[in-house]
């Protein structure tokens, strides 16, 4: 580029690519890389960054890995969920932690290992995920994270197996000398008529200054079915860029439900395929970003096949000088026949300072469709918050306790009542009081 | 009174003639034969020098042109839109096109161009007393006759070309022209203030509302000849219009390009209601030839309490890039948008509006009903935008989109954005087909296929044209019918 250098993309490139011995993998980084240093940041320009300017970010330089990730202290305790001991991965900025996780008796059928082992085992069944070249404009992370994830997740469930216990998967960030920059990639593949319940979460502790990338690709063949639960809860400082794709085959059904609540610059994209005729998805999601957080998900699902369903539901509530960004767009390939669409945001306001802005969208190529969308942007009914206050409730408590009812929706249908209920009080922390 | 109903109806039958003659092969795809003068084809600072001159402007529209042009050699041209369009170049365009004898009054106008609107159905003369509209019919590029120009001039209603404008009202023009869309504005929008060959001004003053309703019918003619109007409409405090737009084209194999801006002003308590009906030639079934629509409609809620309507049919052209929009500036003003559009064949539309809230108490309302049949592709794009100061402002958006048939295309995309905790902004959008039950219903009543999916694609449009003017509301019905024909089955 003959532009001057940006601090951001210059000091990616300072750094050595991760060696992996493997020609394919060292190939893709390369390539991948290239393609990073060759388009840089995209600007709000590129319709998918419309809403989030990159533009201080670009003028951080980061230092790419930390070398003493396996020696940071990290307070185990606070990564436990209550009535959970499943088997559980934990990466501290990006590198694995076999003290902190637990691989130990995994139940049968079910792979668990980081991806750094996976790689130097058989790298061959990883190819197809690894090898993969970014090309959308917008793509400036996936790309950066193709070149630099030297670890990450192998999940896989064998077919037709049923696992009962939830995999947890943990991504700590630390505060680090510096600023660091982290990369994981993740792969998770559920054989036919498999099931799984994965809780991902990212964590953060202390004052973290830092950039992660997470890329996860997630395959489900026919008839397997997938609970994920995803909280994002990343240090105050910390900017988050992760991406999670998924793949659907016949019958497969995944329910996601996703708390984005951490972060000062938190980008999630969420892209789905339903592939196969009669794949489900189903999404629940809220976003809360506050103070001067910026929290940006997109989320793009696909019909591709014959009686698809898809429904979402997601909710924002925005204070401070904060701005929650969303967009959720529908396609409805030619042929998906059958296709059955809903997609709903609402979307609370609660500072004068603060920014919501929403994109439903739908593209439609079918005509045996239904498909809909809503999306509100508003405040809490002021008759609710009379009639609260008509019995006693005084008018902050009445406040709080409508936000929460808005945003708990999303979480109603989670069938694990402890998870529920301790996502329940995390988000009660982060409403506004 | 009765002489008023009897006329009216008179009119409702002329205006269902007139769709009827739209017939299935669009049979308004006559091309009048009368000797055109233009400029020959290019553009650069010369070609915009000798069209002022032959306009006879002041040296400050020249500059003001040369402005406009300057800045669009800086921009690209727009891709976001969803259209898959060939680069247009603009070196192959005529820019200027006009009936060779310039007429002073309709008595000296040529024949066949009156027999053209003849054939439209334009209702100037006395079929225009009877319809109680006054016509400024813009024949190409130079305006060919104003009617009833004493009657609005008795209530103080300037309409008239903007050729005419720019030399009869230099002063208004000069304080209106380019305040709602800026020369820089968009790539189209600057080529148009560069090239703009005429289009109608209007001027509403303070307390006055205009005694009839203004109707323009644009006709593109001479093949090459991209058409560039400049609409401007401005109604001062308290004032009150309603303006109609309707268009053809005669049938060409070379797409056309229409680039036309139109700006509305609206001042302290001032409403202004603007319908259109554009059914240019969209091409043929196999997608050649067709009109290309870009076009810049802005309305400017000036001042307080101001409402700005935009009511859309689209059933035309082979590429409409539209966006009507409202900037609600005002406090307590209102904006609407009431809009169906068409397509069939290989159309393409991207089309919606955009309402900027700025004032505090502002109310907007969006209302699309997008038809796709054949292969085309129709998107509804819209915006609502929330500023910090627009306390309580309120939006309530509904698109619904019905397929008729595998290979088309509806599509949604409408963009929120909200600074202010006290607006309420909603968006509802439905895709899906003519249900196998309402047709099944319909045929079981003895109804045939074609007629009960004209019914319930009238029924499925009834909110916005319920929101047209009478003459306009009857022609909408029957374009519909005839511009789906083909569609089922």
């Amino acid at each position: 580029m003959s532009e001057p250098a940006v601090p951001f993309v210059a000091s990616t490139l300072a750094a050595p690519l991760p060696p992996s011995g493997i020609g394919w993998l060292d190939e893709a980084r390369r390539e991948n890389l290239a393609a990073f240093a060759d388009a840089g940041l995209p600007d709000t320009r590129v319709e998918a960054w419309k809403y989030t300017a990159l533009r201080a970010l670009a003028q951080r330089r980061f230092v790419q890995g930390d070398a003493q990730a396996a020696t940071r202290e990290v307070d185990a305790a606070a990564l436990a969920l209550p009535g959970l001991d499943g088997p559980r991965l934990v990466f501290v900025n990006g590198v694995f932690r076999g003290d902190l996780s637990d691989l130990a008796n995994l139940p049968a059928g079910l792979t668990l290992q980081p991806l750094s082992q996976a790689l130097a085992q058989d790298a061959e069944p990883l190819r197809f995920a690894l090898s993969r070249r970014y090309r959308e404009r917008g793509d400036a992370f996936a790309r950066l994270n193709a070149a630099q994830a030297a670890d990450g997740v192998v999940l896989r469930v064998a077919a037709g197996a049923k696992i009962a216990t939830p995999v947890q998967l943990a991504f700590v960030g630390v505060a680090a000398e510096g600023e660091l920059a982290w990369h994981a990639r993740t792969v998770v593949e559920l054989g036919e008529g498999a099931e799984l319940a994965l809780v991902e979460r990212h964590v953060g502790s202390g004052v973290a200054r830092q950039l992660g990338t997470l890329v996860a690709d997630l395959v489900l063949r026919d008839d397997a079915r997938l609970s994920h639960v995803l909280v994002q809860d990343a240090a105050p400082e910390a900017v988050l860029v992760h991406r999670h794709a998924l793949q659907l085959g016949a019958r497969a059904h995944v329910s996601l439900h996703a708390l984005e609540l951490g972060g000062s610059l938190v980008r999630h994209d969420l892209q789905a395929e339903l592939a196969g005729d009669g794949a489900r998805l189903d999404t629940r999601g809220v976003f809360v970003p506050r103070g001067r957080q910026h929290i940006d998900t997109q989320l793009a699902i696909r019909h591709q096949a014959l009686d698809t369903a898809s429904s979402s539901t997601w909710r924002g509530v925005a204070d401070g000088r904060a701005r929650g960004v969303f967009r959720g767009a529908i396609v409805v390939a030619p042929g998906a026949d059958g296709a059955d669409a809903r997609l709903s945001n609402k979307n609370l306001l609660l500072s004068p300072n603060a920014e919501i802005d929403t994109k439903p969208e739908l593209e439609i190529y079918a005509d045996e469709v239904q498909a809909a969308h809503g999306a509100t942007v508003g405040q809490l009914d002021e008759r609710a918050l009379f009639y609260l206050r008509s019995r006693g409730i005084p008018q902050a408590e009445a406040r709080t306790l409508l936000t929460a009812a808005f945003c708990r929706a999303v979480l109603d249908d989670l069938p694990d009542a402890a998870l529920r209920e301790h996502l329940d009080g995390l988000l009660a922390v982060r409403l506004p009081a | 009174m009765t002489s008023e109903r009897d006329n009216a109806a008179a009119v409702l039958r002329d205006n269902a003639e007139v769709a009827e003659a739209l017939g299935r092969s669009y049979s308004a795809g006559f091309i009048t034969e009368i000797e055109s003068t233009g400029l020959p084809p290019g553009l650069d600072e010369e070609t915009i020098r000798q069209l002022s001159a032959i306009k006879r402007e002041p040296e400050w529209m020249t500059e003001w042109r040369l402005e406009a042009y300057r800045h669009w050699l800086t921009m690209p041209p727009p891709d976001w839109a969803k259209l898959k369009l060939d680069p247009i170049d603009y070196q192959a365009l005529s820019y200027y096109s006009a009936p060779k004898q310039a007429p002073k009054s309709l008595d000296e106008v040529d024949p066949a161009l009156l027999e053209t609107y003849e054939k439209l159905g334009v209702p100037l003369h006395e079929r225009a007393a009877l319809a109680g509209v006054a016509v400024d019919a813009v024949f190409d590029s130079v305006s060919v006759g104003t009617t009833f120009r004493k009657q609005l001039a008795d209530a103080g209603v300037l309409f008239c070309s903007m050729s005419e404008a720019i030399r009869e009202y230099p002063e208004l023009v000069r304080k209106y022209l380019g305040s709602v869309v800026p020369q820089g504005d968009n790539f189209f929008a600057a080529l148009n203030s560069a090239v703009f060959s005429d289009g109608s001004f209007v001027f509403i003053p303070k307390g006055v509302r205009c005694p009839m309703e203004l109707s323009t019918y644009f006709r593109i003619n001479a093949q090459n000849t991209g058409q560039f109007e400049r609409t401007l409409i401005v109604a001062e405090e308290g004032a009150y219009v309603s303006y109609l737009e309707g268009c053809t084209a005669p049938r060409r194999d070379e797409n056309q390009l229409h680039a036309a801006v139109v700006e509305l002003v609206a001042l302290e308590k001032a409403q202004i209601k603007y319908s259109t009906v554009q059914n240019w030639y969209p091409g043929d079934e196999n997608g050649i030839g067709g009109i290309y629509n870009f076009v810049t409609k802005r309305g400017d809620c000036r001042g307080d309490d101001s409402k700005i309507s935009w009511t859309q049919v689209e059933t035309g052209s082979a590429i409409t890039w539209k966006y009507p929009s409202v900037v609600l500036r005002g406090d307590r003003s209102v904006g609407e948008f009431h809009s169906v559009a068409l397509t069939h064949h290989f159309q393409q539309a991207d089309t919606g509006t955009k309402m900027i809230h700025i004032g505090k108490d502002t109310k907007s309302k969006i209302v699309s009903k997008g038809i796709s049949a054949g292969r085309s592709n129709n998107s509804y794009r819209g915006l609502v935008k929330v500023e910090k100061g627009a306390e309580r402002a309120r939006n309530y958006t509904q698109c619904d989109s019905l397929l008729i048939g595998k290979k088309c295309g509806a599509h949604t995309f409408p963009y929120m954005e909200v600074k202010n905790p006290g607006a309420i902004v909603e968006h509802e959008a439905t895709t899906s087909k003519i249900s196998d039950d309402q047709l099944f219903y319909c045929r079981s009543r003895g109804i045939g296929e074609e007629d009960a999916v004209s019914m319930i694609v009238d029924g499925f449009c009834k909110q916005v044209f319920r929101e047209l003017p009478m003459e306009f509301a009857v022609e909408a019905k029957k374009l519909l019918e005839v511009s789906l024909e083909g569609a089922v089955g």
